[in-house]
């Protein structure tokens, strides 16, 4: 994608926090759906329901461990676009540190067009700087001399 | 929308986002090469805090913000910043080190 959007375009990389039992609850809502829909279509009543209860137990002790503050397993959805194709990954605790290494050498590769620090520039504004400073001085001790020249 | 001048102020205030909502707060990179310019964006759909830059020292700044976050997203909004930020800095001195010895 960086390599893509280098003559135009822009690309966004979106890091959001989301839960594992979230991922659960979404497959077992999904799971119901389908069931409801393969039950109209003649599928095996009894099936549904021992499956309904299998999902239902399952979710009931996801909310449990939520409750009692039980390792909540915490993923980070990392999502990219170019405004034509999206990827996206999920990354657990364990994978984190690895993705983020790869990550960082992606970024530093494509991230060239930043404008470096301009160093003559800053040496010459510092001068400019100094040189009205040591004037004053100068003019200073001259009007001293002066002054005791005048003496 | 504001747009942060000081870069302190706007890790320090995201960082106070994500643990006031971690649920809902999410981390934006947006990089256009074309243009050399790099926007970094964190809201919760009801405050947005953003951070534009087109010095390339400010890479180095937004790679220690992604750790941070992906820390925070992973471990929890408990997690310890000070880990991370403690690494980089000591890589930092070490590297350092290595510098003046090759002097």
């Amino acid at each position: 994608m960086y390599e893509r959007s280098t003559e135009k375009g822009s690309v966004w990389v979106t890091m959001k926090r989301c839960e594992c039992s979230f991922f659960f609850l979404c497959w077992f809502v999904r799971w119901f759906v389908d069931l409801g829909f393969l039950e109209r279509s003649g599928f095996d009543a009894d099936a549904f329901v021992l499956m309904c209860a299998a999902s239902l137990k399952c979710a009931a002790r996801l909310k449990k461990m939520e409750k009692k503050g039980q390792t909540v397993e915490y993923m980070c959805l990392v999502r990219a676009t170019d405004g034509k194709r999206n990827i996206s990954t999920s990354l657990a605790a364990k994978d984190y540190a690895k993705f983020q290494a790869s990550y960082a050498l992606v970024l530093k590769a494509h991230m060239h067009a930043l404008k470096k620090r301009e160093r003559k520039d800053r040496k010459k504004t510092v001068e400019a700087e100094k040189v009205p400073e040591k004037e004053p001085k100068k003019q200073k001790k001259s009007s001293s001399k002066k002054s005791s020249g005048s003496k | 929308m504001v747009y942060f001048d000081s870069w302190d102020e706007f890790v320090e205030r995201s960082v106070q986002l994500f643990r006031a909502d971690p649920i809902t707060t999410r981390y934006v990179m947006k990089y256009r090469h074309c243009d050399g310019k790099l926007v970094l964006k964190v809201t919760d759909n009801r405050e947005c805090l953003k951070f534009k830059t087109d010095q390339a020292q400010d890479a180095k700044k937004m790679e220690k913000l992604n750790n941070i976050f992906f820390a925070l997203m992973t471990h929890g909004p408990d997690a310890d910043i000070s880990e991370v930020s403690g690494k980089e800095q000591a890589e930092q001195q070490q590297s350092k080190k290595g510098r003046g010895r090759r002097q």
